[in-house]
């Protein structure tokens, strides 16, 4: 057997990326700047919240329901993906008074988007919803070719090997983070969030009546606020700075009519939320 | 006993985190922790170099495989692997082809798999197992029944890799990484890293002969010092700082196997990088 330098060899990547440690920083400077194709561009990424549309039953989830055919009957093609909610919130309590590890809590906080992304697909299943479970995600053209809405979870697979964050023992990636990095990865038309609040604001609406509408922001004059509690999942602010695809989100309340087709339309109804 | 809770529109099943948006500084540092519970606290990772010990082939493998058949007679190991030469290739015609960070990492454990097969084949007379993703929780099966679960490094981000906060669109959550997940949620007794140098220097050993051995580092500093390179993922330390359960991480020269031996007897030998979150002895 031919070996160089004590190692079985490829030949035709000598220049690039043998015999380094993936780690070096002049391989990784030399591989800046690459651009990626876009895997599913014409696809919106839709995220349904948990706390705040699932758990309000029927009288939220079904109008929002009704105006997501809508858009579907108008061309809009888009992947659905599910919050957790207040049962996620109950396991997470339950976790941490055990004392359990971060990577425990994701698997268990993972089980509950997964009941209301099966919940979504009975009641769109007359629409064409389709569980899409990531392990069937090369699958996505086939389903939307079909016509059907692919409806799946909005955690990222991460479970056991979730990280710790530096404050904090609740997982840091949950499903807004899912499902901005679903969007981000395929190169997706945009991402959205629908709520029950109007958008971002300078602090929980619903705890603090004095908290201001933000209807536009970077990235960067949100982290630099300060504000202690935001709409979406802090990673994600932090995800789009460095994002090659998706540099904005959009978070619009669902429980006014119209919102949800104005945004898929173009519309900058809620907050826009911009990486620069 | 949790009750339903209604009146804002949203039933709620009451718990400390209930009507919480998760995402409150003060709520993470009111529920921070600093330890949490180990799982299987008996257990060693360790972790076989794919390019430094696989890429070798039977020269450095196969006294590595003895080694461990001897060393699990007495301990309680999970081994892992990387990819190596084949992960190098894979990255470099996936970028080529203008592949996303997500699609390179949910193919680059493919050829991890190869080596993980490899491996358990070599083991299979002494209880080499293969141990994936799913059977994460049969972990205490196989240990019980003496066996040596082996597994791939990578973690299974897949299309959900973060965008990389390092140069490159190379995902920054390799093998290194993944295996000191496992071992965090395990509360594994130590994690142990098999490569082809005596342990972290200040540059390649390989290519500079006035590369200078540091024994005993933390991360955050290995970090700040920001060698060009490294024989570990960077991301591996940044996690390392963060982790709650485990303290340390051991980089041992396999080429030796006597390293492998000493190391997890609790000799010094290697290079220890420790998270400076913790006080020593903590």
């Amino acid at each position: 057997m031919q070996k160089k330098d004590g190692k079985i060899w490829i030949a035709g990547i000598e220049s690039e990326l043998h015999g380094q440690t993936l780690s070096s920083r002049e391989l990784r400077e030399s591989l800046a700047n690459r651009k990626s194709i876009s895997v599913l561009p014409d696809i919106w990424v839709i995220k349904m919240g948990g706390q705040s549309i699932m758990d309000r039953g029927a009288a939220a989830v079904e109008p929002i329901l009704e105006e997501l055919v809508e858009a579907k009957k108008a061309g809009i093609n888009f992947i659905l993906c599910t919050g957790g909610g207040t049962r996620a919130r109950h396991v997470y309590s339950l976790g941490l008074d055990l004392d359990l590890p971060t990577g425990m809590l994701a698997r268990l906080g993972a089980s509950i988007p997964v009941q209301n992304a099966r919940m979504l697909q009975l009641l769109l299943a007359k629409h064409g919803g389709i569980m899409a479970y990531p392990e069937e995600f090369e699958k996505l053209p086939f389903f939307l070719n079909a016509g059907c809405i692919p409806i799946t979870t909005g955690m990222p697979p991460n479970e056991f090997w979730e990280k710790s964050s530096s404050q904090g023992i609740i997982p840091a990636n949950r499903t807004d983070a899912g499902v901005y990095l679903l969007g981000e990865f395929l190169g997706a038309k945009g991402v959205l969030y629908i709520k029950d609040e109007d958008g971002l604001y300078t602090d929980d609406p619903k705890k603090n009546p004095d908290a201001k509408f933000i209807p536009k922001i970077t990235a960067k004059e949100l982290i630099e606020n300060g504000q202690d509690d935001m709409i979406v999942e802090r990673v994600v602010i932090e995800y789009m700075q460095r994002a090659e695809n998706i540099k904005k989100i959009q978070i619009v309340n669902g429980t006014k009519r119209g919102n949800i087709l104005a945004a898929l339309n173009g519309s900058d109804v809620g907050t826009v939320i911009s990486a620069e | 006993m949790s009750e339903l809770l209604t009146g804002d529109g949203r039933t709620h099943v009451e718990s400390g985190l209930m009507r919480e948006s998760l995402v409150s500084k003060k709520l993470l540092a009111e529920t921070d922790k600093r330890t949490v519970r180990r799982m299987v606290p008996d257990v060693h990772m360790i972790a076989i170099g794919g390019q430094s010990i696989m890429d070798r082939g039977k020269e450095a493998i196969l006294p590595v495989v003895d080694v461990l058949a001897t060393l699990k007679e007495k301990y309680k190991m999970v081994v892992g692997v990387g990819g190596g030469a084949r992960a190098r290739h894979t990255f470099s015609i996936g970028l080529d082809l203008g592949l996303p960070v997500g699609g390179l990492a949910r193919i680059v454990g493919g050829v991890e798999e190869n080596n993980r097969d490899i491996l358990q084949f070599l083991l299979a007379p002494h209880g080499g197992i293969t141990f994936v993703k799913d059977h994460f929780q049969d972990l205490q099966l196989f240990l019980n029944n003496g066996l040596i679960p082996i597994c791939i490094g990578q973690p299974p981000y897949h299309f959900w890799e973060p965008p990389s906060v390092e140069d490159g669109r190379l995902p920054d959550n390799g093998p290194d990484v993944g295996l000191f997940l496992m071992a965090e949620v395990i509360g594994a007794e130590s994690v142990i890293y098999v490569k082809d140098v005596d342990g972290i220097y200040d540059k390649d050993p390989k290519k500079h002969k006035d590369a200078r051995f540091i024994a005993e580092i933390s991360a955050k500093e290995l970090l700040e010092r920001d060698y060009d390179d490294l024989p570990v993922e960077r991301e591996m330390l940044r996690t390392l700082e963060n982790a709650r359960n485990l303290r340390s991480v051991r980089v041992i020269n396999g080429l030796n196997t006597e390293n492998l031996t000493a190391a997890l007897a609790g000799e010094n030998v290697g290079s220890v990088i420790y998270s400076s979150r913790y006080e020593k002895g903590e």
